[in-house]
């Protein structure tokens, strides 16, 4: 099982491996991914899919609410270990 | 107070999603239409006319074809070829239902405009721009629906756009100024308008990442009249045009927002909140040409 350093730290390479212009101190748990583009819009879907293969369960993007990918931490706090599902 | 469009006087319905104006209707859309002219006026936008079809091409740069196939409508030619025009003329080109029996049709390289701003992108594609553009347009606009309805969801209907290039603060100045007038004129005229997030409307929503990228930064908000009749848009489409169609805003790819308004659905919301006599519709603020 995922702890909250793992899961984060997980998320944190995909994103820097999918944005091969974003380095890792290019960004922290705070930046607002998508206004910032360091998460394009094109690749909204395949973080979902992420998501699903990280926790091993589905996710319902009708019941994703505005901001549920703002930040690392945002998504974290919403698909982590023990988090709200959704945002 | 709600009144029936079909029985609206100046409207003739036709069957496959078109309406046409006359009398009094006809002078309530103009008169709508240089309220937004009048709005456009305050950013000395400059005003274009385009033409009727768009080169699928430039809509390919959006993805529109991925994103909105059930919407689109091409235009069709039969190929010049002349065996081929003989066989269309030789038998019955139209059948019993009032579908036409076509013959061998030519390659399909355009669209009919399904959104008036589209054409400014392909426009200015590869400038860049020392100052922000304020623009204004008004097409047909083309979108082929499961159903239709007066004035409130046609084939062909008038849209109005006014838009800004530019960085994105820019840009964003320019649909929260432009938002808050219209708010204003809503308040004015009392005529009850809601504001609400909305998505575009995508074919297979959950799968196409433009769409939850929508829901997850709302870009899109709709003024509503009644429970669920847009009758315009404020729209900011952060770099994908600027991206899409190579323009830029200084040493920045440029960032685009447009407000678009529905012609026939101000005019169905209107007659519908205020009756359909003329002498009930209230004052607009705008003078007879």
């Amino acid at each position: 099982m995922n702890t909250e350093g793992s899961f984060k730290k997980e998320l944190r390479d995909w994103i820097v491996v999918r944005n091969q212009k974003i380095a890792p101190e290019d960004f922290d748990d705070d930046t607002p991914l998508i206004q910032e583009r360091i998460i394009t819009s094109l690749q909204v879907l395949d973080l979902v899919l992420f998501l699903e293969e990280l926790t091993g369960s589905a996710v319902d993007v009708e019941q994703l609410k505005p901001g549920a990918f703002r930040s690392v931490n945002v998504i974290c706090a919403s698909f982590g270990p023990g988090g709200q599902r959704g945002g | 107070m709600s009144a029936d469009a079909v029985s609206l006087p100046g409207l003739a319905w036709h069957e496959n999603g078109q309406s046409s104006l006359s009398g009094s209707l006809l002078r309530l859309e103009r008169a709508v239409d240089r309220i937004f002219l009048s709005w456009a006026g305050t950013w000395s936008a400059e005003e274009y006319r385009f033409p009727t079809f768009i080169a699928a091409r430039d809509l390919a740069r959006l993805d529109y074809f991925h994103s909105f196939p059930h919407l689109v409508t091409f235009p069709i030619v039969l190929d010049p070829d002349d065996e081929n025009l003989r066989r269309f003329t030789t038998g019955e080109p139209l059948a019993d239902d009032g579908s036409v029996r076509l013959a061998a049709t030519s390659p399909i390289r355009d669209v009919l405009t399904p959104a008036a701003c589209y054409h400014f992108y392909a426009h200015f594609c590869g400038q860049a721009f020392a100052a922000p553009q304020y623009l204004t347009t008004r097409n047909t606009c083309f979108r082929r629906e499961a159903y239709y309805a007066p004035l409130r969801r046609q084939w062909g209907f008038s849209m109005r756009e006014i838009v800004c290039i530019g960085s994105a603060a820019e840009v964003e100045a320019f649909l929260e100024t432009t938002r808050e007038r219209v708010a204003d004129f809503f308040g004015r005229i009392g005529l009850p308008i809601a504001w609400a997030h909305a998505t575009d409307p995508f074919f297979n929503p959950t799968r196409n990442p433009k769409y939850v990228a929508q829901r997850l930064e709302p870009v899109k908000t709709e003024m509503v009249f009644g429970d669920d009749l847009a009758i315009g848009s404020v729209n900011f489409h952060r770099s994908y045009m600027g991206e899409a169609f190579s323009m830029r805003r200084g040493d920045e790819e440029a960032y685009s927002g447009c407000v678009a308004f529905g012609l026939e659905r101000w005019l169905y919301a209107i007659t519908s909140h205020f009756g359909p006599e003329p002498g009930a519709w209230p004052d607009l603020g705008v003078s007879d040409p």
